[in-house]
């Protein structure tokens, strides 16, 4: 049988833990995307930059959905898949950050200016 | 006597596992994806009073027989869920066995994240290839270090009251 004691709560490893994984959550450092991918059925068909004030309208599998880009922030203003969930979704302006629209098949990402070996 | 014991346990905990599953499988969640967990407290106290054998299959019975109920068996979901519990439960394991200094609490957490980190790279790596796993994982690893705190508690008040009482006296 095992002591109780070595399960009572709150030893030095929990704190490491919860330390760590609290860095991973807020500390990662995350830049400003520059530019904007709008791929279609996967295929990478639009590539824009995100310095500029324009919408876009994308021919998804489901219908047109329009995409808004203002001050390099990206998002879908109206798309016609059901539930809305890419148009609730926001602006997104961070590296890595994306939108994904399931019924009608488009997504969209945005990467960084360089291809970066360490944190891809 | 001693195996029908074992054997009653295993049923105990798995039939607490399966209905912990799906009660909390039925509560919507702002994100999606993210569940309590609760389940994993059974599998946590079979690694502490039975073992790795008898906790993995009470995980792998909580992910079959669970999605079964929830009529989702076979689907994404239930990858998911069977993946991330093997994974998770053979960390814990190994974070038992190897005595370092953590608590019930600690272990939950590691269990936990291991859950939802195995989650994500399967997701990525099959539906969603292409973007990268740092940069969505923010808010899930958040969101599992608060659901394997509040698990890990649960599961020491649980520990701490049955090792009183002397319940299980499977060892």
């Amino acid at each position: 049988m095992r002591s109780e004691s070595r399960f009572r709560p709150l030893k030095i490893g929990d704190i490491l833990a919860i330390i760590l994984f609290l860095f991973f959550a807020f500390f990662l450092p995350r830049k400003h995307g520059e530019k904007v991918i709008i791929s279609v059925d996967k295929t990478n068909d639009f590539v824009y930059s995100l310095d500029q004030d324009k919408e876009i309208i994308v021919k998804g599998k489901l219908g047109e959905a329009k995409v808004k880009i203002k001050d390099g922030r990206v998002r879908i203003l109206n798309s016609p898949c059901p539930l809305k969930i890419c148009e609730n979704k926001g602006w997104i302006s961070k590296k890595g950050d994306f939108i994904i629209c399931v019924p009608n098949r488009i997504i969209i990402k945005i990467e960084g200016k360089t291809y970066d070996a360490v944190t891809e | 006597m001693q195996s029908l014991n074992k054997i009653a346990y295993i049923s105990i905990f798995t039939a607490a596992s399966i209905s912990l599953f799906v009660v909390e499988s039925l509560f919507p969640t702002p994100i999606p994806g993210i569940r309590l967990g609760l389940a994993n407290i059974f599998i946590l106290l079979a690694l502490i009073f039975l073992g790795l054998k008898e906790a993995i299959f009470i995980g792998i019975f909580k992910s079959i027989l669970g999605s079964l109920i929830l009529a989702r068996l076979f689907t994404p979901s239930f990858i998911f869920s069977i993946s991330g519990t093997l994974v998770s439960t053979c960390i814990m394991w190994a974070v038992i066995k190897s005595r370092l200094p953590f608590s019930l609490l600690g272990i939950s957490i590691l269990g936990a994240e291991t859950h939802i980190i195995t989650q994500l790279f399967l997701a990525i790596s099959i539906f969603l290839p292409g973007i990268s796993l740092f940069y969505i994982s923010p808010i899930y690893i958040l969101s599992s270090l608060i659901t394997g705190s509040v698990v890990g508690i649960l599961t020491y008040f649980i520990y701490s009251k049955t090792k009183r009482r002397n319940k299980f006296c499977v060892d």
